[in-house]
């Protein structure tokens, strides 16, 4: 398996040798802030042009077609126009909170998206409480979604904020339970150290029931989390319009946008890292043949495989089912999912002290 | 008991849900890519797309002025402009038509004046590509 | 009629007087009205079939009402009228019948005539600021030239009440209050299938009270009537509810042929039946993928409306058109059907039933549909009938109101179909209902398509068509309810006065009663399932 952090050791030998460290720190800090940056916009354009493309083939259409073969440059020209539309500011709105917001929800996405081990060596952010840090940021795009709604001085605005505040800080209990889950399996909370402990079978497999049970919920949760149909009420376009974004228009509209699916992408990334092996490759235990043919497929091959084998499975989702009210969202939250969430994790520690799992 | 019981039942209906959109997911798809399909798009003959005069091949049509079509058309689509001419052969005084005015902006293509047409001068072409700048546009003159 | 009925009447109220002309009715004195409106709602006429505003010139302005008693099935035609021109009142039947609220209002709006004790005279379609009285005969367009300025929302209305001593005084009723959260749902919003307005009180998500306002896509339909012939009416009818546009037209064509005294040959008849149901079906699967697109499910919306393609292919084929058909006439069909399509409505039935099964495995099965639609914006069955909630609607309360079997016409007596009805009057109910009808239209359709009698597709007509001088009027079952046409004419080759029973007002009427309680999200379930089309509320 190749290691990503020989060319990063090298780079960085490369510039601690021309220029004193701090320096060199700072300037490999730009460096990897601007790939981060590319990346994140990058996938966001991948995602938009899935989504089109994926949705339409559930519901017996094509999709986009112009622009480029089979549309592929559709979102490329999509971005430009978002990039050139005029940004409405709205009387008495609140202003400063109102430019704010957008900002505060897509700094939560790429600090969360940060987190993500795309390849052995290649991790930005991963340290001891690697899985701590993702739910703090992640959480912190709430904030965001309330003051655009607060602060857009318009009521669906309003209406579609407070739907999201209680939605998404209620899913956030499934979420960390599901993660919860899987860190008593592995009695490591670092992203890097989490997915080495794969390297013998996924934790799907190993932890067999309750972590098959805990991905359930986790995708359950993910998805709410994200905002995403079905449980897309914050946004419910026949009801409230366009929900806390209703009054945004060109790119601060985008990023609500673009954080959206890069949002949804990091829950399906958390998701293929914690359960599916995050960039760790498909080993079958005695197939010793098979695994030296999977080894040689590079680690972030199969962590983009499994992380957008998740998104067209939340896409699945989203695209069959009719959106949920709030209350009932609510209710499928601490009536079904909390409490199964509880009995799960506890059933994971029952099988990690009789050392049930594989 | 039952808590459990409409777990799963709910469940399985989502599945049953899921299953069909996979189904659809690998169906043939039905969108028509027009304008791509210009050349094999054939609409159905009987639809109605403007009126239109039919000319045989010397120019002639076969409107004779009689003003009809105008007074049928609830919304005043149709103008004509007919002058008397008088006939040299047998000298007798008659209309002739000038300029047949059709505003397809305002028809309703309720067939009236098809309808009422004494000499069927008058028909729907099936032509649908109706789309233009400006409204004056879409005054036609139908005779040539 | 029958004779027993107008003896009982002239009974009840001796000041009552039958006139045979067209369908036959009782005019009643202004002031004795409402004893006997009173005395019939309690001899069981519980459904107001029509309210019909007039304006007879030197006799006065006046109401013109249909009334049905729903268990016994017999109609009676009243009219009352007031002589007073400059201030025309009569007293209001709202409380009787509360679909007579918002007719009433219609009635205000077009003739200026002032229900007494009605709780909220104001305008219906047209702006506050309207100068006059539009259907008046004597009315001059002038006066309203295009305003440009915006029209205010009013949080309060008025009403008049009649005094001890003779005089009328104006009262002030408040529609809402200065701190209740108010949000407007429509005219422009995704989920009001038009230009429809709410204006929603809530209380958080749940909705405290409703209030509709009309009149965004208003066009005096009834207006324009006034002025085209016979024949050059019927262009406007599939303009009402371009869902039911075959089925609106039918019943003009049918009101217009019952005023001449002419049967249409059994070839038409068989014709349009057919027409009808494919277009009921057009109409249910618009409803579904509708329905399913505002609850969210957006997928299932494209598999209505990939299925209802195949509908439209087969009338396009036939008639030329789309949404809007022109294909009834005065005394036929405007053309024969396409030879290729009977073969291509057998095709469409086999494909049909299969892809019906989809849809229940895709939505209706699906537990949050389910969770979303029972037992949400129940509306009962008193309710239903009060409001004269037909159709759909008025079925899944448990109302038998269907017009095919309340009153056969067409080709629907020679035909067996089922009348669907359920009794919980919730959402879930009402959207059953339009998918089992679905199923009975093709029914229908089968028995029918292969036994259309030979004959012609059109009688001959006379160029110009004059009907006695009379009131008639007939109705059909439209995609949504009971779609009436009443004609009043004086022998002219125009009529005196077209009014269309809108099948949407009542609906919309009713909305207020069943969304108090219900959260916003509810209220698009409810409107969906009511299944309203503006243009042929506003007219």
């Amino acid at each position: 398996m190749f290691d990503f952090s020989i060319i990063t050791s090298w780079v960085h030998g490369l510039l601690t040798s021309w220029m004193p460290e701090g320096l060199a720190i700072f300037l490999e800090c730009v460096i990897v802030g601007v790939c981060l940056l590319l990346m994140y916009a990058v996938i966001a354009i991948v995602m938009i042009f899935m989504e089109r493309k994926v949705c339409a083939a559930f519901q017996c259409r094509l999709g986009p077609m112009r622009v480029g073969p089979w549309g592929t440059v559709q979102v490329f020209c999509d971005v430009i126009k978002m990039l050139t539309k005029e940004i409405i500011t709205i009387r008495h709105s609140d202003r400063f909170l109102y430019n704010l917001a957008p900002y505060i929800v897509i700094l939560a996405s790429v600090l969360a998206f940060a987190c993500l081990p795309v390849s052995r060596g290649l991790e930005i952010l991963d340290f001891n409480v690697g899985v701590f840090f993702l739910m703090a940021a992640s959480s912190i795009g709430v904030v965001g979604i309330l003051l655009a709604g607060w602060s857009s001085n318009n009521k669906y605005s309003l209406i579609g904020a407070m739907r999201s505040g209680a939605q998404m800080i209620s899913y956030e209990l499934s979420i960390g339970l599901s993660i919860l889950t899987i860190v008593v399996l592995t009695d490591t909370m670092q992203f890097s150290e989490i997915v080495e402990r794969q390297a013998d079978g996924w934790f799907l497999f190993k932890g067999h029931l309750p972590a098959l049970i805990a991905f359930v919920i986790y995708l359950i949760a993910g998805n709410a989390e994200v905002n995403r149909g079905p449980f897309d009420l914050p946004e419910a376009e026949s009801e409230l319009t366009a929900g806390y974004h209703t009054e945004y228009s060109g790119m601060h509209f985008g990023l609500f946008y673009v954080a959206e699916f890069v949002n949804l992408f990091i829950i399906s990334g958390v998701a293929a890292t914690i359960f599916l092996g995050g960039w760790m490759p498909l080993h079958i235990s005695g197939w010793e043949g098979f695994n030296t043919v999977m080894d040689y497929i590079p680690g972030f091959v199969w962590f983009f495989a499994k992380a957008f084998f998740v998104v067209w499975l939340l896409m699945w989702i989203k695209w069959t089912f009719p959106r949920l009210r709030i209350d009932q969202i609510l209710t499928l939250e601490w009536k079904y999912l909390v409490p199964i969430g509880l009995v799960n994790l506890l059933l994971m520690v029952i099988v990690v002290v009789f050392k049930l799992h594989f | 008991m039952s808590y459990i019981k409409g777990l799963f039942h709910g469940l399985g209906t989502l599945t049953t849900g899921m299953k069909v959109t996979l189904r659809e997911f690998f169906t043939p798809k039905v969108t028509e890519q027009y304008p791509e399909n210009r050349a094999t798009l054939k609409m159905y003959d009987r639809f109605c797309g403007e009126l239109t005069m039919p000319h045989d091949a010397e120019g002639h049509n076969k409107c004779i002025a009689c003003g009809l079509c105008q007074t049928n058309c609830p919304n005043g689509t149709i103008r004509l402009t007919t002058e008397m001419v008088t006939d040299p052969e047998t000298g007798k005084k008659k209309k002739r038509l000038v300029r047949y005015e059709y505003d397809l902006g305002s028809c309703m293509f309720c067939h009236l004046c098809v309808n009422g047409c004494p000499t069927g001068a008058i028909r729907f072409s099936t032509k649908f590509e109706h789309a233009v700048f400006t409204r004056e546009k879409l005054v036609k003159q139908l005779n040539r | 009629m029958n004779s027993n009925l107008k003896d009982k009447i002239t009974a009840w109220e001796p000041a009552a007087v039958w006139s045979e002309s067209g369908d036959g009715l009782f005019t009643v004195p202004a002031d004795r009205f409402r004893a006997l409106a009173e005395r019939l709602h309690a001899e069981g006429f519980d459904f107001l079939r029509s309210l019909t505003g007039m304006d007879w010139g030197e006799e006065g302005f006046g109401v013109v009402y249909h009334l049905e008693a729903t268990s016994t099935g017999e109609n009676v035609v009243l009219r009352t009228l007031t002589p007073d021109r400059e201030n025309p009142v009569l007293p209001s039947v709202c409380d009787l019948w509360k679909g007579a609220n918002l007719n009433e209002r219609e009635a205000f709006d077009y003739f200026g005539i002032r229900f007494l004790n009605h709780p909220d005279m104001r305008r219906l379609y047209l702006r506050d600021d309207w100068v006059g009285y539009p259907l008046r005969k004597d009315y001059d367009p002038a006066q309203n030239p295009l305003r440009m300025s915006n029209e205010v929302a009013k949080d309060s209305t008025a009403s008049f009440e009649l005094m001890p001593d003779g005089s009328i005084i104006r009262k002030r009723n408040v529609l809402f209050e200065e701190e209740e959260y108010v949000i407007n749902i429509g005219p422009q919003h995704p989920a009001t299938h038009g230009v429809l307005r709410f204006r929603v009180s809530l209380e958080g998500e749940i909705i405290r009270k409703l209030d509709a306002h009309c009149g965004y896509i208003h066009r005096g339909i009834e207006k324009m009537c006034e002025e085209l012939t016979y024949p050059q009416t019927l262009a406007l009818t599939d303009r009402l509810d371009y869902l039911g546009a075959s089925q609106n037209r039918h019943a003009l064509c049918m009101c217009i042929e019952k005023g001449l005294g002419i049967e249409v040959t059994d070839r038409v008849k068989y014709i349009r039946t057919i027409m009808d149901e494919l277009q009921r079906i057009d109409s249910h699967l618009l409803f579904f993928s509708c329905l399913c697109m505002d609850m969210g499910a957006l997928t299932a919306f494209f598999y209505g409306f990939r299925d209802r393609e195949k509908v439209l292919d087969i009338l396009e084929q036939t008639t030329g058109g789309r949404l809007i058909q022109a294909y009834n006439t005065i005394g036929g069909v405007q053309a024969d059907i396409h030879p290729e399509f009977v073969r291509k409505t057998k095709e469409f039935i086999a494909y049909m039933r299969p892809l019906l099964r989809e849809y229940h495995e895709v939505f209706t099965g699906n537990v949050i549909a389910q969770e979303r639609l029972k037992g949400t914006g129940v509306l009962t069955r008193e309710d239903a009938i009060s409001f004269g909630a037909t159709g759909g609607t008025g079925r899944a309360s448990g109302w038998a109101c269907d017009v095919r079997k309340r009153h056969p016409y067409a080709a629907y007596d020679h035909v067996k179909f089922d009348e669907v009805l359920f009794t919980e009057g919730d959402c879930f109910a009402r959207y059953m209902v339009r998918m089992r009808e679905i199923e009975q239209s093709l029914n229908i359709i089968e028995q029918l398509i292969d036994n259309i009698p030979e004959g012609d597709y059109q009688l001959k007509m006379k160029p110009v068509i004059r009907i006695p001088e009379g009131s008639y009027y007939a109705a059909v079952e439209g995609s949504r309810g009971e779609f009436g046409v009443f004609i009043e004419s004086r022998g002219d080759k125009y009529p005196y006065r077209m009014k269309f029973r809108s099948t949407g007002l009542p609906l919309v009427a009713c909305l207020d009663t069943i969304a108090r309680g219900a959260k916003i999200a509810d209220l698009i379930a409810i409107g969906g399932t009511l299944d309203y089309v503006v243009p042929d509320i506003d007219r």
